[in-house]
């Protein structure tokens, strides 16, 4: 059995079928994990400067281009094993650099918040086993983290659910869109307008402290009903939520304390996000968004996105990560003017204005190691095929080797 | 021979409110190929109510303009397979929806990707492709 490093749900009961040293088929696996473990068309090459290279020459030109930057930022990792993340972390210390990955503008306040233990939470075998009311707030899990309904939510019998979805399981989705996953909580959806998660949480935080909420009495009333009654509940909270209270995330942090019964659950995209945030907790206090100096400074201009806007950083060095394609084009205009220095198994928009491009192993096919499940259990990744990749953990060593 | 007004005549605009979301095949093809053409299909269009298509004189393929402040692109409306309520239209989560996000963060370092506002009209030009977005930021590499 293989773990899949298509998503934060890492599923370890992939079966995969080589043959001559490639990958034939895979079994169990979503449509999302397949293609991931298949792998890309367009593997990256060594470039410098867009032109073709070798391994060694550009990570010496990568060593050069750092030791010149006066303010480096080393971005990405969710991609990355544990390993690799810990790698990353001691360069940005050495460098004296800035650091930063996708969870800063995903679910790094949540998982800050859920690693400050400022939430109940638990882990996805409790959900199995125990849970019967689950709500998916802003999270669209049949899309983005496929098997989660039916590995460890929804449909599969647990300890204390023997009847699963059928009787014992309660789903629930509040999103703005009717989305696939809504479209299983059938007569439990509740629609809300953009930004409206706020206004419906205050709803409910009164519907649960017994007033009438002003907003929807009726719905609300009924879902606070439901609630109530939960043995085991959990709000499994997406990025739909996260962006549109994140100016005032204490209100979740008041709506988990009026439900006792109930826990909070990141769903996480990127396979490793939660392992980089954890990682970068232990050695600095701090999810994301760090700068060392003699100590590690936190401050939300270290993000990726502050840096960029205010033109703060002068090199960036990107592993497992496009920010050519995942930031807004207003954002990315001082990624034309900076070099880039792009560690990745594939060619990526970022990798195509790339100074340096540092091709790597696919980590949880070419490469083992460690990652951590968006529940915060440790899995242990496995390695499908031989390759003549680096890892990208050996790659950020010779990087660190070569300064 | 008579005038052709209607070459004239602009498209009328709508204003329109767009939030994002993710769609597991779009996630397929960019595992696969992100510079494929399955890639660009499934990102460069935008989901609509049959409503509001149908406030807006679209049907399913026309190519829309949809453009904002921040940035302007084509796509192709889709009409929604839901019984959506109108008012909100929807673009998966790719480099194309990323042209319309505004940079305010309000100094917080998390822009408002899900919650997008642009004018939308009938075009007849062709879907911006992600070539075309690759060569704007080549561009502003020469300047
Ligand atoms: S749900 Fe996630 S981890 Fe599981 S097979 Fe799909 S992509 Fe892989």
């Amino acid at each position: 059995m293989s773990t899949c490093p298509g998503c934060a749900l890492l599923c370890d009961d992939i079966e995969v079928v080589v043959e001559s040293g490639r990958i034939k088929e895979t079994r169990n696996a979503c449509r999302r994990g397949a293609a991931r473990i298949k792998g890309c068309i367009n593997r990256l090459a060594p470039t410098i400067d867009q032109k073709p290279s070798d391994i060694e020459s550009a990570i010496k030109k990568a060593a050069g281009i750092l030791k010149d930057s006066k303010s480096p930022m080393l971005f990405g990792f969710s991609n990355s094993t544990c390993e690799a993340q810990v790698k990353g972390i001691q360069l940005a210390k050495k460098l004296g650099a800035m650091i930063d990955d996708t969870s800063s503008f995903c679910q790094g306040l949540l998982i800050e918040k859920i690693l400050q233990k400022k939430f109940r939470t638990c882990t996805l075998e409790d959900v199995r086993n125990k849970a019967d009311v689950l709500v998916y707030w802003g999270s669209d899990a049949q899309d983005s983290q496929p098997r989660h309904l039916s590995r460890f939510s929804y449909f599969p019998r647990g300890e204390s659910r023997q009847r699963g979805y059928e009787e014992d399981r309660i789903a629930i989705a509040i999103d703005v869109r009717e989305s696939n996953t809504a479209k299983i909580c059938k007569g439990h959806f509740y629609r809300i307008q953009p930004k409206g998660d706020r206004e419906f949480i205050l709803a409910l935080i009164d519907a649960l402290s017994g007033k009438v909420p002003a907003y929807e009495p009726k719905k609300i009333l009924e879902l606070a009903a439901i609630l109530k009654k939960a043995e085991f509940g959990v709000i499994f909270v997406g990025i739909g939520l996260t962006y549109s209270i994140k100016e005032d995330f204490d209100i979740l942090v008041s709506l988990a304390d009026k439900l006792p019964n109930f826990q909070i659950m990141p769903m996480v995209g990127h396979y490793n996000m939660r392992g980089f945030n954890e990682n970068l907790f232990k050695e600095t206090g701090f999810v994301n968004r760090v700068r060392f100096h003699d100590t590690a400074v936190h401050d939300d201009k270290y993000s990726i996105i502050e840096a960029l806007r205010e033109k703060s950083i002068d090199a960036l060095l990107v592993a497992g990560s496009d920010p050519l394609s995942s930031l807004t084009r207003s954002l990315i205009r001082h990624l034309a003017s900076i070099p880039v220095i792009c560690i990745d198994p594939c060619v990526t928009m970022t990798s195509k204005i790339a100074a340096v491009t540092i091709p790597c192993a696919v980590s949880g096919v070419e490469s083992g190691g460690t990652a951590v499940r968006m529940d915060g259990k440790k899995i242990g990744l496995s390695k499908i095929i031989e390759s003549d990749y680096l890892t990208d953990e050996e790659l950020l060593v010779r990087l660190m080797g070569a300064l | 021979m008579g005038i052709d007004v209607g070459k004239f005549l602009k498209n009328p605009e709508y204003e329109i409110k767009i939030t994002t979301f993710r769609d597991i095949f779009q996630v397929e093809a960019q595992e696969r190929d992100r510079f494929g053409k399955d890639y660009e299909k499934l990102s460069a269009c935008i989901v609509m109510s049959k409503n509001d298509m149908e406030k807006m004189g679209l049907k399913p393929g026309d190519r829309v303009k949809v453009a904002n402040n921040n940035g302007s692109i084509v796509v192709e409306v889709r009409e929604s397979k839901r019984d959506e309520p109108g008012g909100v239209a929807f673009m998966v989560n790719s480099p194309w929806s990323n042209v319309l996000v505004s940079d305010d963060t309000g100094g917080k370092g998390l822009p408002d990707f899900k919650n997008i506002t642009a004018k939308i009209s009938l075009v007849k030009e062709e879907i911006t492709s992600l070539e075309s977005l690759m060569e704007y930021f080549r561009k502003l590499k020469q300047v």
